[in-house]
């Protein structure tokens, strides 16, 4: 009987024990290095930090960041400005030849990292649509740079890849699936973006050049539409833009360019990003000249500069040591900077409008205004203006001085030279002659395998 | 947070509320039990074959829980009924029962047991069983076994001792981590910081993290191991769990299998003040060197390619040519990896105690020199204390064990130092100037000594205590309570000159500091009831208990940079600019209710069940609790009179069966949460990954059969064990395409990995003689990895990792099509003719993992002096060491010359081309061969000093002893670390030591 009662008492325990433990005991807080999605949107500052965790992670976004995998290195070296310093060093030499394999490690690099920031705006875009707390004026703020950011990214993925899949949302599930849309869908997204962003922002303006406002949207458009061939579009843009001179200007010494909050800057991106002690730019990291060096400029096209030209001496390094010599880019100067940010990485500067804008007006047959934005970049860089020349001027050899001179004045940026051959059908007469392997095919990049094959929707570009 | 500190803090109180309220009935209870047979006093001496007394007999009264111990003298004194049974029962002899009949002096002499079963106790984690009657498959190894060998990490003394134990040593660089696996790869999970492979650990009962910590210093990828803290003198035995019977109770955290480490006690109540000093000391090197080109064959061979690429020598493609010294010769591998590493242990333990109270506390020292140049340590310092206490009526007991470590790691931070070794060319230049700064011969190499200004010091400081109280409150039913608390820091301060780059960038270069800061804390409490009941004509086992764990993870990354001056570096007060890389706070909680009902009819037939409900905070809310179980049976068949009278030389015949259930909840924390993170740059958050609150457990089945049989008086005992271990429901990142934003999602997959496998073990006693002994032990498995099941992983990226129907370990390779004799360069198929060479053309499937492993031990003792040497036996396959394209600047091994001859490779060319063929090829299987080893793991030499030189000295023990490892390595596998191929690995080290130890 004695016995029972112990028994009784001890399952009471147990119970007792069971019950008040298991389900309460096993909730954990939220640890100290995360903050629950549903808060984030609540309120204005933390809404408005996670646009800037998007601007921040442009610099760490292969694509966008301007380091080995970034469209400007990679297209720098699909096209006939950059080479690899070791012509053995496969990775480089297969973008630089024209012969990527879809197993490309590189091409994935700079293809995943799109999509990441795609879900980032996506992201940021349903939080907010989701969220009471934030301000509407913050609201419509944050709409707007969220859309011009996805309209960026898409710009290049459209650019490389061709047809490319739309992504709107984040679910996982439908966009593991998806099937790639046509470029025509994907620049429809673009313009809408763009567009809509351009009203949000209407009555923003930003106070730094890191940040998107109307202008930097606008000039991007100019360049989306300069790319479709609405010439006069481009043109009513990049005016809106140029004409804002008390904003930007384009600069007279070339080595204040790419300084931080430059007047010739539309939109930059800080190296703050990195969130470590190097305060270079990575197109610094990657190019300054040294032993280490990965990347030279093509002998060509040092060659092709004319003596006289400032960008010559300005924007070209030369290195050499026991074993070997090459030039390279300069543009920016700091390669090594600790906790002291000299420059910024640049997306978008006021030279490239005046081009944007000559191009169209030559397009549409206004030749001396086009000329004379021409000439504000020949002349800014020691070289003979156009118009003071004897030159005969028709539309095919005034696109073709226009393009010569977005060569030479954007070289090692974003790929420019790389997008300008393909969008002027260019890069089979220019690239065939480099190399025997050209293949019409070779202007797209091919879709990685990795993503292949965990998508069989995804379809491969021809030539691969 | 502070509502659930709040309710545990209720929780613990009604634990003891519990204790306190069942003592004071159980103390009335005592009382009303009293025996109706007549009482009376029986002394006597226990001893030996030889007439020598024994202290330490344990003498109980049959079927009571009445028990006494003799003293020193071997002298005893029992109360016991008249007509009751003595049982004397001591570790390494054969129990011995005698019926009282009335007498009152008793003089036993007990019979040595060598070979006994039924006296070997094994630890199976919440409960004790012994060898003869587990159900469960238990793999245990003594403490002396890894006393005996000189090394830092306790796993490592387990290589090739037991079978279904796969521990790798990947490195021989002092405390880096060696891989353990038990009974194969469980987990598609391998990541170092998503490792679903881990076993569980518990020490004296407390788990512990043992995941390695990973930091940046030679020990790279593979981490420091927590457990290098321990002291392996004090180490009293390691066992492992391996079936379902055994790792059940475990429940969430034994798919893996476990591993139990016990510390070591005061070995006996009443026993007199011991102390046992222990030292030695030795030194270790390279065991492994590959033969490579002198300087005239490298020349050669460069010369070559040069000729057969039409390309004409320059300063910038061939200045080891035209710039370097071409009569140097320097052989690099014994420049760089020369060295030897001298190696002392001190040790120093003393244990005694009285009536009820025993102790042990024990210090020890370890250090270790490397074998590279300059001055690099590993050093140790333990201190240990383990006290016991049992009530006078040896009702209560209480057991404290504390266990504190701290080491000490000072190495450099290179990644590929030891590939340097081996690729540089041999007539590359000195490595000092004539005034002994570094040579860096006009910029046309890296010194490879330039990384050794480049300190990485490592310091873990590790706490692991544990507390055990236990109350018998009625007879038979004893409540019980573990608690413990671990505390592990660890700091790795790495520091970079600007002197260790080469002079031309250092003026870009900065001073660079990195410290890592990881703390783990942990604590738990288990609440037991175990009540033991004799049944018919067997005895029941009941065990019910409750787990609460919490644990606490801080890791902290801190760089600092641009410091003025060397001296300062690390210093982050002078780093002109610091930056925190990382910082993690993760907290875990794990609670389980569990149970084990065990039934032994007649001492014949074995029943076990054991279960356990468990939650996890790992899980999402929906998740959290799953249950496990399994069943467990043996049946010692030798006990049947048809076998005992008829089979006479089959001494011990059991048949042993388990099924069960268990899991894994390794995965990282707070998988389920949707959530942002601070941006690495300011002001900034991000999502960094994409969330399923659905994921859940995987699921381990195992299933195992044995047959153990005992020859000739168990002189000679063979174990035979069957297993299958199947996991599904893998939680795996499910990887997803970057179209999603990421690469994956943490998932349940439909897949399944089965490991099946043999096991045998075998030993026997060839001879016993009042001299001589010589006892052999062999263990052999034969291990199978198989990916079972795997849905549509054709669309998952482990397409190219895994395949349906094959072991996980495998390579995905090209057909190797031979050399191409316009070209003289390596050739692989194209399957499928696109021109590209892509995964869909790797088809060839090479197995990499090990097909065989085991090892074979001798312990041959002679009057005072023994011998015991193990073999340790792998049979595997990996790839070939590797090394660029012939004709590089980069060292080839010697049989190149002589393979570009006969065709097995290619020609020596340092173009696009002959790269691209040579990398094509390094994935196909010309590049697999044969990587199996055969070792001389241990070997151990030791003298006693004779029992006249004792006591003249007034000694107990005193020992000289010699001891070395990894003495000898066979092997064809021409890279230089078999046990890791494909891997350029330090491989380990040879050392001998030697040494005293005294006992007074």
């Amino acid at each position: 009987m004695l016995r029972n009662t112990y028994f009784k008492q001890l399952f009471i325990l147990l119970v007792i024990l069971i019950n008040t433990s298991c389900e309460d005991y096993l909730e954990v807080d939220t640890p100290k290095h995360k903050i629950v999605s549903a808060t984030v949107f609540e309120e204005d500052e933390t809404a408005i930090s996670t646009m800037t965790g998007i601007y921040n992670e442009l610099l760490n976004a292969d694509f966008s960041g301007g380091w080995n995998y970034s469209v400007s290195v990679l297209g720098g070296l699909s096209s006939d400005v950059l080479e690899p310093v070791n012509p053995n060093s496969v990775s480089y030499a297969e973008f630089n030849q024209n012969e990527i394999s879809p197993d490309s490690e590189f091409n994935f690099y700079l293809w995943s990292s799109t999509f990441n920031i795609i879900y980032m705006t996506n992201a940021l875009l349903e939080g907010l649509s989701q969220s009471e707390g934030v301000s509407e004026e913050i609201s419509k703020q944050l709409e707007g740079e969220a859309r011009f950011i996805r309209a960026f990214t898409y710009f290049y993925l459209v650019n490389l890849y061709g047809d490319v899949p739309l992504i709107l949302s984040t679910d996982y599930e439908q966009n593991s699936l998806i099937a790639r849309e046509g470029q025509e869908q994907i620049y429809e997204l673009i313009i809408d973006d763009l567009q809509a962003s351009i009203e949000l922002l209407e009555n923003t303006t930003s106070e730094t050049r890191t940040r998107a406002d109307k202008f930097v949207v606008t000039a991007m458009l100019a360049r989306v539409y300069l790319y479709l061939g609405n010439w006069e579009q481009a043109e009513f843009l990049s005016s809106q833009v140029i004409a804002e001179s008390s904003k930007y200007e384009l600069l007279e010494n070339l080595d204040e360019i790419f300084l931080p909050e430059s007047k010739e800057a539309i939109w930059q991106i800080s190296p703050v990003g990195r969130g470590n002690i190097l305060t270079s730019t990575n197109e610094g990291l990657a190019y300054v000249g040294s032993s280490f060096s990965s990347f030279k400029i093509s002998d060509e096209f040092v060659n092709s500069f004319n003596s006289e030209d400032k960008r010559l001496t300005s924007w070209i390094g030369f290195y050499t040591n026991a074993t070997r010599s090459f030039h390279f880019p300069y543009k920016y100067k700091d390669g090594s900077s600790i906790s002291n940010i000299t420059e910024y990485s640049m997306v978008l500067r006021l030279a490239e409008q005046f081009l944007i804008r000559a191009e169209a007006r030559a397009q549409t047959g206004y030749f001396s205004g086009a000329i004379n934005d021409l000439d504000k970049i020949r002349t800014r860089s020691n070289l003979e203006s156009i118009s003071g020349s004897d030159l005969e001027i028709n539309q095919e050899n005034l696109i073709s001085l226009i393009l010569e001179e977005r060569k030479r004045e954007l070289f090692s940026e974003w790929g420019h030279r790389w997008l300008d051959l393909k969008r002027t059908n260019r890069a089979s007469s220019v690239l065939g002659h480099l190399s025997d392997s050209w293949e019409d095919t070779d202007i797209l990049y091919p879709i990685p395998e990795m993503d292949r094959m965990k998508n069989p929707n995804l379809t491969q570009n021809d030539g691969y | 947070m502070k509502n659930n500190y709040s309710r545990l803090k209720w929780v613990a109180l009604i634990i003891l509320g519990g204790i306190l309220f069942f003592l004071s009935k159980a103390a009335t209870a005592a009382t009303s039990n009293t025996a109706f047979f007549q009482q009376q006093l029986i002394s006597g001496i226990v001893s030996d074959q030889n007439g020598l007394s024994i202290p330490g007999v344990t003498i109980t009264v049959k079927n009571s829980t009445r028990g006494v111990v003799t003293n020193l003298d071997g002298e005893y004194e029992i109360t016991a009924p008249a007509n009751g049974t003595l049982v004397f029962s001591y570790m390494g002899f054969k129990t011995f029962e005698v019926t009282i009949d009335g007498r009152s002096e008793i003089n036993i002499q007990l019979e040595e047991d060598i070979a006994s079963l039924g006296e070997v106790k094994i630890n199976a984690g919440y409960y004790n069983t012994t060898e003869r009657e587990r159900t469960g498959n238990i793999a245990k190894v003594s403490g002396e076994e890894i006393e005996r060998q000189p090394i830092i990490n306790p796993l490592e003394a387990l290589q090739g001792r037991m079978a279904g134990v796969e521990i790798e040593q990947r490195s021989g660089i002092s405390g880096n981590a060696p891989t353990i696996r038990i009974r194969g790869q469980n987990s598609l999970r391998t990541g170092s910081s998503n490792n679903g492979n881990l076993p569980l650990y518990i020490i004296d009962g407390v788990p512990v993290n043992s995941s390695p910590l990973v930091g940046s210093d030679l020990s790279g990828g593979t981490g420091i191991d927590p457990l290098n803290t321990l002291n392996l003198s004090n180490i009293e035995s390691i066992e492992v769990l391996k079936d379902a019977d055994a790792t059940a109770i475990y429940g969430s955290r034994g798919a893996n299998g476990v591993v139990l480490i016990s510390t070591k006690t005061g070995k006996s109540f009443e026993q007199k003040t011991q102390v046992e000093a222990r030292l030695y000391s030795g030194v270790g090197e390279v065991s492994n060197k590959i033969k490579l080109l002198n300087t005239p064959q490298y020349l050669q061979l460069r010369n070559q390619a040069f000729e057969n690429d039409g390309v004409v020598p320059d300063q910038t493609n061939a200045y080891d040519l035209l710039l370097w010294d071409n009569d140097r010769y320097t052989d690099w591998q014994e420049e760089l990896l020369g060295g030897t590493a001298a190696i002392t242990d001190l040790n120093l333990a003393v244990s005694g105690g009285n009536e009820t109270t025993s102790f042990r506390i024990g210090g020890s020292y370890h250090e270790e020199g490397t074998v590279f140049p300059g001055d690099f340590k590993y050093h140790k310092v333990t201190g240990g204390l383990s006290l016991n206490h049992k009530s006078k009526d040896e009702k209560l007991n209480l057991n404290l064990s504390m266990n504190y470590g701290v080491d000490n790691n000072n190495l450099f931070g290179s990644d590929s130092y030891i590939s340097e070794a081996l690729s540089l060319p041999p007539n590359a230049p000195q490595l000092y100037n004539d005034d002994g700064s570094l040579n860096w011969a006009d910029l046309t190499w890296d010194n490879p000594l330039s990384n050794l200004q480049n300190s990485s010091i490592n310091q873990v400081n590790n706490l692991i205590s544990s507390l055990s109280i236990s109350y018998e409150f009625l007879n038979g039913l004893t409540f019980k309570t573990n608690a413990g608390y671990t505390n592990l820091y660890r700091n790795q301060k790495s520091i970079t000159k600007k002197e260790s780059y080469r002079p031309d960038i250092r003026d870009r270069r900065e001073h660079l500091s990195s410290e890592r800061i990881n703390k783990r804390k942990s604590w738990i409490i288990e609440p037991q009831l175990t009540y033991s009941v004799h049944i018919g004509r067997g005895n029941l086992d009941a065990l019910i208990g409750m787990t609460f764990q919490e644990s606490e993870n801080d890791n902290l990354r801190i760089s600092g940079e641009g410091y003025v001056s060397e001296s300062l570096i690390g210093n982050l007060e002078a780093a002109e600019a610091v930056d925190v890389n990382e910082y993690l706070n993760i907290r875990y909680k794990y609670t389980a209710l569990f149970a084990r009902l065990a039934y032994n009819w007649d001492q014949k037939y074995f029943l076990n069940l054991t279960g356990r409900r468990d939650g996890s905070s790992r899980f999402g809310p929906n998740k959290r609790f799953a249950n496990f179980g399994a069943l467990g049976a043996a049946w010692i068949f030798s006990e049947e009179p048809i076998f005992r009278d008829h089979i006479s030389f089959l001494s011990f015949g059991k048949l042993r069966g388990s099924y069960g259930t268990t899991g894994s909840d390794q995965i990282p924390d707070y998988g389920y949460l949707d959530a942002y993170e601070a941006t690495p740059g300011p002001g900034g958050l991000y999502p960094t990954q994409l969330t399923n609150p659905n994921f859940s457990w995987e699921e381990n089945k195992k299933l195992e059969a044995s047959l153990q049989l005992g020859f000739l008086e168990d002189r000679i005992n063979l174990g035979v064990s069957w297993y299958r271990n199947r996991s599904s429901n893998q939680l795996v990142g499910f990887p997803l395409p970057s179209t999603t934003g990421f690469s994956s999602i943490q998932a349940n997959l439909p897949a399944m990995v089965q490991n099946t496998g043999w096991e045998v073990e075998f030993s026997s006693l060839n001879i016993s003689t009042k001299d001589f002994s010589w006892r052999t032990s062999f263990n052999f498995t034969l291990p199978e990895t198989k990916l079972v099941e795997f849905d549509n992983i054709s669309q998952t990226s482990y397409q190219n990792v895994y395949r349906v129907g094959y072991p996980l370990s495998i390579a995905l390779l090209y057909n190797y099509n031979g050399i191409d004799p316009e070209t003289g360069l390596y050739q692989v198929q194209d399957i499928n003719g696109d021109g590209n060479f892509s995964y869909e053309d790797r088809t060839v499937i090479e197995e990499l993992g090990r097909q065989y492993y085991g090892g074979i031990s001798n312990n041959l003792s002679y009057k005072n002096f023994s011998l015991q040497f193990l073999w340790q036996f792998v049979k595997q396959n990996g790839y070939k060491g590797y090394f660029a394209p012939p004709g590089n600047v980069s060292n080839q091994p010697q049989n190149v010359i002589s393979g570009i001859e006969n065709g097995t490779l290619q020609q020596a060319s340092q173009n696009f081309t002959a790269f691209n063929s040579y990398f094509f090829a390094s994935t196909s299987e010309h590049f697999i061969s044969d990587a199996s080893f055969l070792r001389l793991k241990t070997l151990g030499f030791s003298y006693d000093l004779t029992e006249k030189i004792l006591q003249n000295w007034k000694l107990d023990g005193f020992r000289f002893f010699l001891n070395a490892q990894n003495l000898i390595t066979i092997t064809d596998y021409e890279g230089i670390n078999p046990e890791n191929p494909g891997v350029e690995t330090l491989p380990s080290l040879r050392t001998i030591t030697g040494g005293l130890q005294i006992n007074f």
